[in-house]
């Protein structure tokens, strides 16, 4: 397999800060799995995808000094809530900035891990042809668009989610080495996570109540500890497969779905607090987008710096996948 | 409001359905669930360790009650003897110490607790708490079920004879706490092994007595 490399990050924050009074009362004082972020940002309505996935990829393409035409010759997309219900956004993405990709994948499922599973697409579309160059997009814009509509914006899961639009760079280069990437799917969790109306209305179908994404209650203690689970085990298979150890990890960087499952994650990975990056108190719960905004929060801070070693981690909806990737991080310069 | 609440809404720091909803509930029951914990958040205070016997509970508690049988599945405790004083057997660990042990069993509760010392017969504060439970109740399968527990008397932080101590090199029994789980585990397993070991064979239960022959 090709070696590639994820030479960058960059990502784009929706303007709209949300406080929590703009949920239900009490919202500040919840605890456990919907503990309340301080803030996170909403997407405004008329908002799309598209454009903060061109905002996010423009800066990249800055930092980096891309030639977009030149390349970038794969566009994958990962989207929460889809601008349209029948096309992905890639093909508009690559309008917007000036490319013809070869390849264009709107990535549907893997939701929370789907920036690690596209690394790992990114990589086997690079393998078998002559692509140089993919950016990976992933926006997570459920929170303006579900979570604050009007009675939704009341429920107690609602102040968790956060917007935001993070992108990568990956090229065919040995210069930030992927040493591993492996995820997991399992069939048996698909359907624990549903998106349902009170009146049992599906999304399709005309009517005014409104829908909120949940889990299937009578599983929801099994989901939660199959969380805690999954993640460690597969940032071990991670390390394991790259041939690391576990404590060299410099940094952690995983989906934020609350600080719960951060605290587990870490303690069963030993890995102390200061080396596992997250932004949930100022994004809450940014879903695929938390990786790339997480990694490009960690290189403006500085706690992502020359020869770490970081490890992703996360798993999506109620446990479908999990996936997890350990790569050398370099600050590489665009040759 | 009923009886209940009224006499038990006066008492701080309850959580209770009628002042904690499900989601409250939640809250706390998510944030104290971790995926791991450390060894001695689970056995610093208290150890508890089980095990499943396939071996009728009767013939556990018969086993257990019997405190020769310590000298066939702890690891060390060896040469049992009575002291004279009334159901006070004093024996030796590998390296010596004297061990003094009581016996105090419960026929109906299917209790056996061992209670015992080192060095000194007077004041038996180590206890060993078994509770064996009829696996079929509790497990719907044949067995039993054994729960062991010990908890941390002060003692065991502080030999409080250490006069009576004959070995100035000796490990204080309280110096091995951070391996009750792991020593415990082991010697559970011991008991288990030999009960269902005799029992597949259909040799009696024991302990079986000790053959004066090889007395050394």
């Amino acid at each position: 397999m090709k070696t590639i490399s994820l030479l960058g990050v960059a990502s784009y924050l929706p303007e709209r800060i949300v406080r929590n009074d703009f949920f239900a009362e009490g919202t500040a004082a919840r605890r456990g799995m919907f503990t309340a972020p301080t803030t996170r940002r909403h997407v405004a309505s008329d908002e799309l995808a598209a454009t903060m996935i061109e905002r996010a990829a423009r800066r990249l393409v800055e930092r980096l000094n891309l030639n977009p035409a030149a390349d970038i010759d794969i566009i994958l997309t990962n989207v929460t809530i889809p601008d349209q219900p029948f096309t992905g956004c890639g093909a508009e993405v690559a309008r917007r900035i000036g490319c013809t990709p070869g390849w264009v994948l709107d990535v549907h499922n893997t939701g929370c891990v789907s920036f690690i599973y596209m690394l790992e697409l990114a990589q086997r579309l690079m393998n078998d042809g002559d692509a140089r160059g993919a950016l990976l997009c992933n926006v997570q814009n459920a929170a303006g668009r579900l979570f604050a509509q009007p009675g939704v914006r009341l429920t107690p899961q609602a102040p968790v989610p956060g917007d935001g639009c993070g992108v990568g760079y990956v090229a065919a280069s040995d210069a930030s080495p992927l040493l591993a990437a492996v995820h997991r799917v399992h069939p048996d969790c698909a359907a624990d996570m549903v998106v349902s109306a009170d009146d049992g209305r599906r999304y399709w179908e005309p009517g005014l109540s409104r829908f909120s994404v949940s889990f299937t209650e009578e599983r929801v203690a099994a989901i939660i500890a199959r969380g805690n689970r999954l993640v460690p085990e597969i940032v071990r298979d991670a390390c394991r497969l790259a041939a690391v150890r576990v404590q060299d990890i410099g940094l952690l960087v995983t989906n934020q779905p609350n600080p719960i499952f951060l605290r587990n994650w870490r303690e069963a990975l030993e890995i102390p607090a200061a080396s596992h990056h997250d932004t949930y108190d100022k994004y809450g719960n940014l879903f695929g987008a938390a990786i790339p905004i997480n990694l490009d929060d960690a290189l403006e801070s500085g706690r992502l710096t020359e020869d770490t070693l970081v490890a992703l981690g996360g798993f999506s909806h109620a446990g479908d996948y999990c996936a997890a990737a350990v790569m050398r991080w370099t600050t590489t310069p665009h040759a | 409001m009923t009886s209940i609440d009224a006499r038990v809404s006066e008492i701080p720091g309850l959580v209770r359905c009628e002042e904690f909803d499900r989601d409250a509930m939640a809250e706390r029951l998510t944030e104290m669930t971790h995926t791991v914990y450390a060894h001695d958040q689970v056995y610093g205070q208290f150890c508890t360790i089980h095990a499943h016997i396939d071996c009728p509970p009767a013939d556990v508690f018969a086993y257990l009650s019997n405190p020769l049988s310590l000298m066939e599945w702890t690891y060390s405790l060896r040469k049992l003897r009575p002291t004279g004083s009334d159901g006070l057997l004093v024996g030796e660990d590998g390296v010596g110490t004297p061990i003094y042990c009581r016996t105090v069993v419960n026929e109906q509760a299917l209790t056996v607790d061992y209670h015992c010392a080192w060095d000194q017969g007077d004041e038996l504060w180590m206890i060993y708490l078994n509770r064996v439970l009829p696996a079929e109740l509790v497990l719907k399968q044949p067995g039993s079920v054994v729960v062991w527990t010990n908890c941390r008397h002060p003692y065991y932080e502080n030999n409080p004879f250490p006069h009576l101590c004959r070995d100035a090199k000796r490990t204080w029994v309280g110096d091995l706490w951070p391996f009750f789980y792991a020593g415990h585990s082991i010697e559970l397993q011991n008991l288990k092994i030999i009960l269902e070991h005799r029992r597949r064979s259909g040799s009696p239960l024991g302990p079986l007595p000790e053959d004066p022959e090889s007395r050394s």
